[in-house]
């Protein structure tokens, strides 16, 4: 199993480097680059953006801009060498003049600490939002699946299909209104997310989608399994009932359910741009849009690299949970 | 120990519902009953607290959080927005956008405007209390031209002497010299006497010359926005090139100190009792940045904003609420945006019919701007016929053209040939390329219907991702056909929508505007000192402008806010950038006695 899981993490460097080079040459495709901005106002002029190319090394040839960002190279304008990828650089942002991607995403303002960073908050309210997803979403799945076709079981589906089918936004500003507008358990601006009543709306917001797509699963995978011959053998064997759910039909249908909850996390801990937009949440989803939209090269790669990273190392996280799931499955030495 | 367990989460659960309640609206004084016993007799009394008196707090949104916070790199309205608040210059503004002392007590031209020389308010300082003297601004001013800055704004101070030089200085080249090109520039501080300052700490280094390569009567208006803002340059050096990014770097001379920053989450200013301008505020200032038009509306109607930009989509709320239409305050704002004509004498490969004057005045006259501004803009613009907006230096009532869908016809008809019938044109295939976004395709397509129903043509509408149509509008070689585009003011001075927008050589380049008549009066106009008469020039300079019809003028842009009845004194200007009084904060305050 060590050998299996060093291999996977060797394969991650081919990986990257091809999302790398797909994302470069995707991003590079699109027309205009990170000095235009709004036409209705003054623009860089060209001695300045001759500047800033030159410094950003913009100005080399495409083959030789990839390389610098993956392996390094000396700056024009610096005389400095500046490893790439390989020394964990991400890159300098063009937007945000003289920060670094990874300054940008895993520093912390002054006086905080790491998750008080952008990726420090996404990742706390991902794994939060993951955790209810799981902790509500499993319990109800069971429960619609042993009370089928019950009005407990149409309850928890209408649950579940509007989790699936209502927009994060929609559901965002409903909270908004009832719990802030309304009751006045919270504060629509937040000023300090180390209270932890603020974190309660991003989350549910968050992880509903999750959470509705894990019940759904956890049923159907539920009605697949208790049909099955062993689930009639233990309870033959006259195996309590609770030991017979939880034992041998959970363990098997949560099979499907964790193969979803990896990638998942990846898309949860990366943080969501609408989230961050109504709750003024600091975390790295906006980073990411925002990226786009203003061609800061250095961000969308390192965005998409962390991403990519994540599901990589879900996916793998996924494959160790297996073996303990079902014996049955072996990871190949 | 399973109890143990249960009992335990059950109090973590207690834990973190109670937390969540804890929260909400805020505390009310309460009455308390209390029975005592006066010389044996039991009495009832009742006894209100003295309420606590208000602290005054000013809570903006001003929506997105900016990207840079440098004076010298700098560029948005909203990252300005946060500059002037910590920052000064040697001039400022007023309420009524007229160019008033700022760090600077004086200003004066030499004979022929190529020399401006700002003498210092005595006894300057900053924030902290340490020396504000003239080399802090001479370093402002060179780090702006300084090409290792690359400052979006850098070219606005090309006037002076040395500086298009140094910034187009190649400073990878073998023997760049940057202390060279530094002691040629055109930047001196000194005493008044004209001797050489010693350093920052030097309290008698109260003079600032600057010297031009042309006249530039306009610069003390230039000299006063953010890119002369006098950031320290130890502040710089010892926070390296993320410095601005902590609040404890920025010490500044504005009206505000920058007391915290939590990115993305908040921003607390608190007055500067050190502050030389007009007056210190009496408020804290609080920035937050919620983008979602609908959250801050919310926000607002909770009483958790004083101020918010207000929405289109929030508007039948709005008007439908008499608190909130009284709140609702609209002037006009910096911007004039128009349909812009491509002039090249093809496109596409085809004749090009915007070169025809008579095809210009057509579109033109069929432009509904009074219907645009109420139906797709729900009053929240202005319609205009002109070029420089209302509240600027140089607006003029005075314009050839207005909405009139006969005389667009006629002068269709009017047109040469082969531009002169909607069939003709539409045989050409009139294309119109736009920002693509849902609110822009509704924009367009009323655009295309007007133009159908008043000339019969028919306009092919070609949306385009937003960057990449910044990047099309940066090339004359795919300058669109057809556009809706228009320009915002850096400062208050017609220079800035004249010269540096329709000039030859500058922005008109783009789309092939060019005429020798005009750019003669505004050559003449921005080396002209006698305010009058460069007043009298820039005037018939525009009348040039609107002769020629460069484009279908459009519309002016409209600040538009909601503010709490309990914020008083704020002066507009369409300089402001996120609330109103933007511009003059120390004229706002807060009636803390009208807070719920």
């Amino acid at each position: 199993m060590v050998t299996y899981l060093i291999r996977r993490l060797f394969w991650l460097i081919p990986v990257l480097i091809t999302v790398s080079a797909v994302t470069f040459i995707v991003m590079r495709s699109a027309p205009g680059g990170p000095w235009d901005t709004d036409p209705e106002r003054r623009q860089v002029d060209a001695a300045t953006e001759k500047s800033l190319s030159a410094y950003y090394g913009l100005d080399k040839p495409m083959w030789r801009q990839f390389y610098a960002y993956i392996i390094g190279d000396t700056n024009s304008q610096t005389k400095e060498y500046v490893c790439g990828l390989i020394c964990g650089n991400l890159g300098p942002s063009y937007r945000q003049r003289g920060r670094t991607v990874q300054d940008i995403l895993f520093s912390p303002p002054e006086d905080k600490t790491f998750w008080q960073s952008r990726f420090g908050y996404s990742l706390r309210l991902g794994g939060m939002a993951l955790l209810m997803a799981i902790m509500v979403g499993i319990p109800i799945g069971i429960i619609a699946a042993l009370k089928q076709n019950t009005i407990v079981d149409y309850v928890a589906l209408f649950f579940a299909t509007s989790g699936i089918s209502v927009p994060s936004f929609v559901l965002a500003i409903f909270l908004i209104f009832i719990f802030a507008s309304r009751l006045h358990l919270v504060d629509i601006v937040v000023d300090d997310w180390t209270q932890i009543k603020y974190w309660f709306m991003p989350m549910a917001v968050l992880g509903f989608g999750t959470l509705a797509y894990t019940a759904r699963l956890t049923r159907s995978a539920m009605l697949e399994v208790m049909r099955q011959d062993y689930v009639r053998t233990a309870r033959a064997k006259g195996l309590a009932e609770r030991a017979v759910v939880f034992i041998h039909m959970l363990k098997n249908a949560l099979i499907p359910v964790i193969t979803i909850l990896g990638p998942a996390l990846a898309g949860l801990v990366t943080g969501s741009f609408i989230i961050e937009t109504m709750f003024s949440f600091p975390g790295m989803g906006r980073a990411y849009v925002q990226s786009i939209f203003q061609r800061d090269y250095s961000m969308i790669m390192g965005t998409t690299l962390i991403y990519a990273l994540l599901v990589a190392v879900a996916n793998l996280s996924v494959d160790i949970i297996y073996v303990f799931l079902d014996p049955r499955i072996r990871l190949e030495d | 120990m399973r109890k143990l367990n249960v009992l335990l989460s059950l109090f973590v659960l207690a834990s973190l519902v109670l937390t969540a309640c804890g929260g909400g609206a805020p505390a009310e004084p309460q009455t308390v009953v209390q029975t005592v016993i006066v010389e044996g007799t039991p009495q009832v009394v009742t006894a209100v607290p003295p309420t606590e008196e208000k602290e005054a707090v000013l809570r903006v949104n001003t929506g997105t959080y900016p990207d840079v916070i440098d004076p010298q790199k700098s560029s948005f309205v909203n990252e300005i927005a946060h500059l002037n608040k910590v920052y000064m210059g040697l001039t400022t503004l007023n309420g009524k956008l007229e160019t008033v002392p700022g760090a600077a007590e004086s200003w004066t031209f030499n004979d022929d405007a190529t020399q401006l020389t700002f003498t210092l308010k005595p006894d300057s300082v900053y924030s902290d209390g340490s020396v504000l003297n003239a080399k802090r601004f001479e370093y402002a001013f060179q780090r702006n031209i300084d090409p290792a800055t690359a400052g979006e704004y850098a070219s606005i101070t090309d006037e002076i002497v040395g500086a298009p030089e140094w910034r187009g200085a190649d400073t990878a080249a073998e023997g760049y010299d940057a202390e060279a090109f530094k002691a040629a520039l055109g930047v001196k501080a000194s005493h008044a006497d004209g001797s050489a300052c010693a350093d920052y700490e030097d309290t008698a280094c109260n003079t600032l010359t600057l010297n031009f390569s042309k006249p530039a009567p306009y610069f003390a208006t230039i000299a006063g926005i953010w890119v002369g803002y006098p950031a320290k340059e130890e502040n710089i050096a010892e926070g390296g090139d993320i410095w601005w990014t902590s609040s404890k770097y920025q010490i500044g001379n504005g009206p505000f100190i920058w007391k915290s920053v939590d990115p993305f989450v908040k921003s607390v200013f608190v007055p500067n009792p050190n502050y030389a301008g007009e007056a210190i505020p009496t408020y804290r200032l609080e920035f937050s940045y919620i983008t979602d038009s609908a959250v801050a509306f919310e926000a607002y109607r909770n009483n958790e904003f004083d101020v918010i930009g207000s929405a289109a989509e929030d508007l039948p709320v709005i008007d439908a609420d008499a608190d909130l239409a009284a709140q609702h305050v609209k002037y006009a704002g910096s911007c004039t945006i128009k349909i812009q004509y491509s002039f090249f004498p093809t496109w596409g490969g085809k004749p090009n019919p915007f070169s025809d004057k008579k095809v210009r005045e057509a579109f033109a006259l069929a432009f509904d701007a009074e219907a645009w501004t109420h139906d797709v803009d729900g009053d929240l613009s202005l319609p205009t016929w002109t070029w420089i907006p209302p509240g600027y230096p140089g607006y003029d009532t005075n314009t050839p053209l207005h909405f009139d869908p006969e005389a667009a016809k006629a002068a269709l008809a009017a047109a040469s040939e082969p531009f002169n019938s909607a069939e003709k044109l539409n045989a050409l295939g009139l294309k119109m390329a736009f920002a693509d976004s849902a609110r822009n395709r509704q924009r367009h397509e009323w655009i295309a219907a007007q133009y159908k129903e008043i000339l019969g043509v028919d306009l092919a509408l070609d949306p385009v991702e937003p960057t990449t149509y910044t990047a099309i509008q940066k090339d004359p070689d795919t300058y669109p056909l057809l556009s809706r585009g228009g320009w915002c003011a850096d400062y208050a001075d017609p220079q800035n929508w004249l010269s540096v927008y329709w000039r030859t050589g500058t922005f008109a380049d783009r789309w092939g505007y060019s005429n020798p008549e005009f750019d003669a009066l505004v050559d003449e106009a921005d080396t002209t000192i006698d305010p009058a008469k460069r007043a009298e020039l820039y005037s018939q300079a525009q009348q040039v402008l609107l002769n020629d019809i460069p484009g279908a003028f459009g519309y002016n842009s409209l600040n538009h806010y909601l503010v709490k009845p309990w914020v008083k004194g704020y002066q507009t200007t369409p300089q402001d950038g996120t609330y109103p009084g933007d511009v003059t904060p120390w004229t706002i305050t807060i009636d803390t006695s009208m807070l719920p």
